[in-house]
């Protein structure tokens, strides 16, 4: 059983509705920062298993759940006309591929798509028996909240069957950066986690030896003694005063054992490997009645380059018939598990590489390095050869703009070698406004003209380059844009001044210089001309 | 699909333990439904579960015809009958014995909401939809939903069981029907003598009224859907000896007369079969015996010092003895056969009281010297 779509309402950063689909296996979520990647996996989350924050939402209702924007039209427009209707939060979650049974009872149209699906709903809503108490307070004062405590959470199959977690079929682990634990310092996702590997034998099992063990502690006979004393002694109370266990709750074992790791408990450990052991083992969950879902939180946080990418091996190897939902800032993450799984978030909207052709996201694959990410999530991006390439743009760029560079407008320049093909074809897919600028290599229409002929049409793309095939590389190109022998002061060093001799040996020294001369033109306060096609792709970058 | 199956059977076969039986050989993978009309019985079958096997397996489930149709007839697709219906939480049902949306009361009589007044016709103002239309109800559903109510049942559930389905009428035989049509295997059990609940006033399928539930299936199903009809798995009683199986058979000419069964060793005791007992011996014979009183209502008169019960509760429950506070009906059934058919309904309660003693059924009725009964002897103290 997996996830086949996302329905949010209200909930923390999305204002009014929000949908977002899911493939059965990995799922990258990718986003700036605030484009609610986690709320994402936290609304999730909660509608599977109840949990907000590590503790059961039931108890935790604050109004901090609500949009802030929602939040304040509803408080705004209350003041005008009392019978704005008061703001609900919605979260629903839609199930596919499971076992026929469990489906068809999770199945109705009660969702606000009011389809026929089968999925789950859990709803903060006002809660009508508190009409009239409601109706009161906002007769004699301004609402300057919303009045949470007249509110419930109501959880319910799209079946309109009440549920609880034990009835849900797809059990969910979510793996964050943020430590929730209970009160003794055990991980609150490890025990659940651990727990859901135990069929309910075991867990009776556990259950009462546990119970056993604390009912041995107080026939021990130092405690009788003590116990004897404190009554003897005390006159705290006519009552029976005694020290004893906590024995109060049916699941006390959870909150009480601790999960150890060599002899170390599991919170004590580094965070990264605490994130590994966590995702192996809700990936490897044994028990094939309940489906597993695996919510990851930017993995790429507590690990190393290398536990990175073993961690990403592990993901890809198990998770064939699990659902992994992951948020990430690592291009490394998203190449090495699939393009094709990439969902874009921006300002409640999304994009999906889901069509990308297998060739370019194998590609990625294999040479994860390449900033795929960069491009993803930047408003406009330009595309160079190399660092020489990048220099020389954002020089041109600065000088044009007040000495601002290129990012902090929002144009990430990127360094993309000779796979320009395959940056474009995401941009295409994600419709990004994207600039190319790269060398004629002395055929214009071959290099230029027919590789990208397939973009020739595309308003987002853009190919800067220069059509006359003598000028075949940048370094030809920027010599022909200037005074030869006043660049040359530029950018040759002091000890080699002599040995440039003409316009030929100044471009040859170039070439074998490539980025010490960029560099030095990028510091240099000297005035100089940019060859046409870079000063175009600067004017472009304006528009 | 010929894999339904109707089981009419008599009092005392022990159709309960039958259907334990059948839901704990069918293979685990397979999900089964389990209802019936009444809570008691509901509970009955629990523990009729946790007697022959410890605990009830997780692929059974077991609930009430209501709590099975509000959960899985009215819920899941109410929001395809109309707008208001979407985002409306119908929390429970409201048992009625009467037509229910009562407009206001005219000079002829009361004056109901239409259909049309889709909220007042179903509901009440709590939005609790009535028992009296809550079939009717789903059966809407479903027609709007493009099959959908019952093609998710169907999906759910490999088996439904029903038990007690005499109780059943009107339009929870049109969910029947689209049930066989469906892939789910249906068994109905049942014995149509035993109509003690008739809550439904809707006129659809009057005619199934009254204990013919075996011609509803033999004359509404056509050709298509398969129901093999079983009258003779469970002809047998358990409870009865041959007395009372017989007496209590001629109340119902038109089925086939019970037996008692061979498999059963029953004790020698004395003081067997049917007997007329004089409303003047009736302390000595309560006293004597220690039968368990059975009447109609509160209204009837009994002896307040020795266990008493209503015909209708007693339904399903097992007594050595009994002793019958008989209506004036009865009484003319048990002097004249050919009579009975005229105690309407309170033909199948008498049935049930008869029914429920294992040793003696008596009937409290005055007798003349030289008046004599088929079927029941004349007690008389000594």
């Amino acid at each position: 059983m997996n996830i086949s779509k996302l329905n949010i309402e209200n909930f923390k950063c999305f204002d009014g509705k929000f949908s977002l689909s899911f493939n059965s296996g990995i799922n990258i979520i990718v986003g700036n920062n605030e484009a609610g990647k986690s709320t994402i996996l936290e609304a999730i989350h909660l509608a599977l298993t109840g949990i907000y924050n590590g503790r059961y939402l039931r108890n935790e209702l604050s109004q901090y759940l609500f949009n802030i924007d929602a939040t304040n039209r509803f408080l705004n427009n209350i003041k005008s006309d009392d019978k704005t209707p008061l703001p609900h939060v919605n979260i629903e979650v839609f199930l596919e591929n499971g076992d026929e049974s469990m489906i068809a009872l999770l199945e109705g149209n009660g969702n606000s798509d009011r389809e026929t699906a089968s999925g789950i709903r859990l709803k903060i809503e006002f809660d009508e028996s508190y009409k009239d108490e409601y109706e009161k307070l906002i007769e004699k004062e301004t609402l300057d909240s919303i009045p949470i405590e007249y509110y419930k959470i109501t959880w319910k199959s799209f079946a309109r069957s009440t549920i609880s977690s034990r009835s849900i079929p797809l059990k969910s682990a979510l793996i964050d950066s943020s430590s929730n634990r209970y009160q003794n310092g055990s991980d609150v996702y490890i025990s659940r986690i651990v727990k859901e590997h135990l069929d309910s034998k075991q867990k009776a099992e556990i259950s009462q030896a546990y119970r056993k063990l604390k009912e041995n502690f107080m026939e021990e006979d130092s405690i009788k003694e003590i116990n004897k004393q404190i009554k003897e002694g005390s006159n705290i109370s006519n009552k029976d005063v005694k020290i004893a266990v906590d024995l109060q709750t049916q699941n006390a074992w959870e909150s009480s054992l601790m999960t150890y790791l060599d002899e170390i408990p599991f919170h004590q450990i580094g965070k990264g490997e605490q994130c590994i052991i966590k995702t192996n083992l809700a990936l490897a969950h044994k028990k094939t009645e309940d489906a597993n879902l695996v919510l990851l939180e930017e993995p790429e946080s507590h690990l190393s380059h290398s536990k990175l990418n073993e961690f990403v091996k592990s993901i890809s190897d198990k998770c064939c018939d699990k659902q992994v939902i992951l948020s990430t800032h690592s291009s490394f993450v998203a190449n090495k598990l699939g393009l094709k799984n990439l969902v874009f978030l921006n300002k409640n909207n999304q994009v999906k590489l889901s069509d990308l052709k297998s060739g370019t996201q194998d590609f990625f694959m294999k040479l994860p390095g390449y900033d795929t990410l960069r491009l993803v999530l930047s408003k406009k991006a330009v595309l160079v050869e190399g660092p020489s390439d990048e220099l020389i743009f954002q020089k041109a760029y600065m000088i044009k703009n007040d000495g601002r560079l290129p990012i902090e407008d929002g144009i990430d320049v990127i360094s993309v070698g000779l796979s320009f093909k395959r940056f474009l074809t995401i941009a295409e897919k994600m419709n990004k406004c994207v600039a190319v600028i790269t060398d004629n290599d002395g055929d214009y229409n071959s290099k230029i003209i027919n590789k990208y002929k397939d973009f020739k049409n595309m308003d987002n793309i853009k190919i800067f380059a220069d059509e006359n095939n003598v000028l075949n590389t940048l370094e030809p190109q920027f010599v022909e844009a200037n005074n030869w022998e006043m660049l040359k002061k530029i950018v040759v060093s002091e000890k080699c001044q002599n040995s440039c001799k003409t316009k030929a040996e100044l471009i040859d020294y170039m070439i074998k210089n490539k980025t010490t001369w960029a560099l030095r033109i990028f510091e240099s306060d000297e005035k100089v001309e940019f060859p046409e096609y870079i000063k175009n792709a600067v004017r472009w970058c304006g528009e | 699909m010929n894999d339904n199956k109707l089981i009419l059977s008599v009092a005392g076969s022990g159709k309960t333990t039958y259907l334990v039986k059948k839901a704990l050989e069918t293979p685990y993978s397979e999900k089964i439904l389990i209802t019936t009309y009444t809570e008691a019985n509901e509970e009955e079958i629990r523990s009729k579960f946790i007697k022959i096997n410890k605990y009830i397996p997780a692929n059974i489930t077991i609930q009430t015809w209501f709590s099975f149709l509000l959960q899985h007839g009215v819920r899941p697709f109410q929001g395809s009958l109309n707008e208001i219906m979407f985002e409306k939480d119908v929390e429970s049902m409201i048992l009625v014995n009467k037509q229910s949306g009562k407009r206001y009361v005219g000079i002829n009589g009361p004056v109901y909401w239409s259909e049309k007044e889709f909220e007042k016709y179903y509901f009440t103002k709590s939005f609790n939809i009535y028992s009296d239309k809550i079939s009717k109800f789903i059966i809407k559903c479903n027609d709007a939903s493009s099959e959908a109510v019952i093609n998710r049942i169907s999906r759910i559930y490999d088996h439904i069981f029903v038990d007690e389905v005499q109780d059943l009428a009107g339009y929870d035989l049109e969910i029947l029907k689209l049930l066989f049509a469906s892939k789910t295997k249906i068994l109905l059990v049942g014995d149509p003598r035993q109509i003690t609940y008739l809550t439904h006033t809707e006129r659809k399928y009057g005619k199934y009224k009254d204990g013919k539930i075996k011609e509803f299936f033999e004359n509404e199903l056509g050709n298509i859907i398969g129901c093999e009809i079983d009258e003779k798995t469970l002809i047998k009683s358990h409870r009865n000896n041959n007395e009372i199986c017989k007496l209590s058979s001629q109340l119902y000419p038109e089925f086939e007369p019970s037996q008692p069964c061979e498999c059963c060793c029953r004790e020698e005791v004395g003081h067997k079969g049917v007997f007329i007992v004089k409303k003047c011996d009736v302390e000595h014979y309560l006293n004597k015996y220690n039968p368990i009183q059975l009447r109609w209502d509160r209204k009837t008169k009994v002896n307040e010092n020795f266990g008493v019960m209503n015909f209708g509760e007693s339904k399903g429950k097992t007594y050595d003895r009994v002793l019958i506070y008989p209506t004036q009906r009865m009484k003319d059934c048990i002097k004249d056969r050919s009579k009975c058919n005229d105690i309407k309904s309170g033909r199948a309660k008498f049935y049930v009281a008869l029914t429920r003693a294992k040793y003696s059924a008596s009937i409290v009725m005055d007798f003349e010297e030289n008046e004599s009964f088929d079927g029941a002897e004349k007690w008389k103290p000594n």
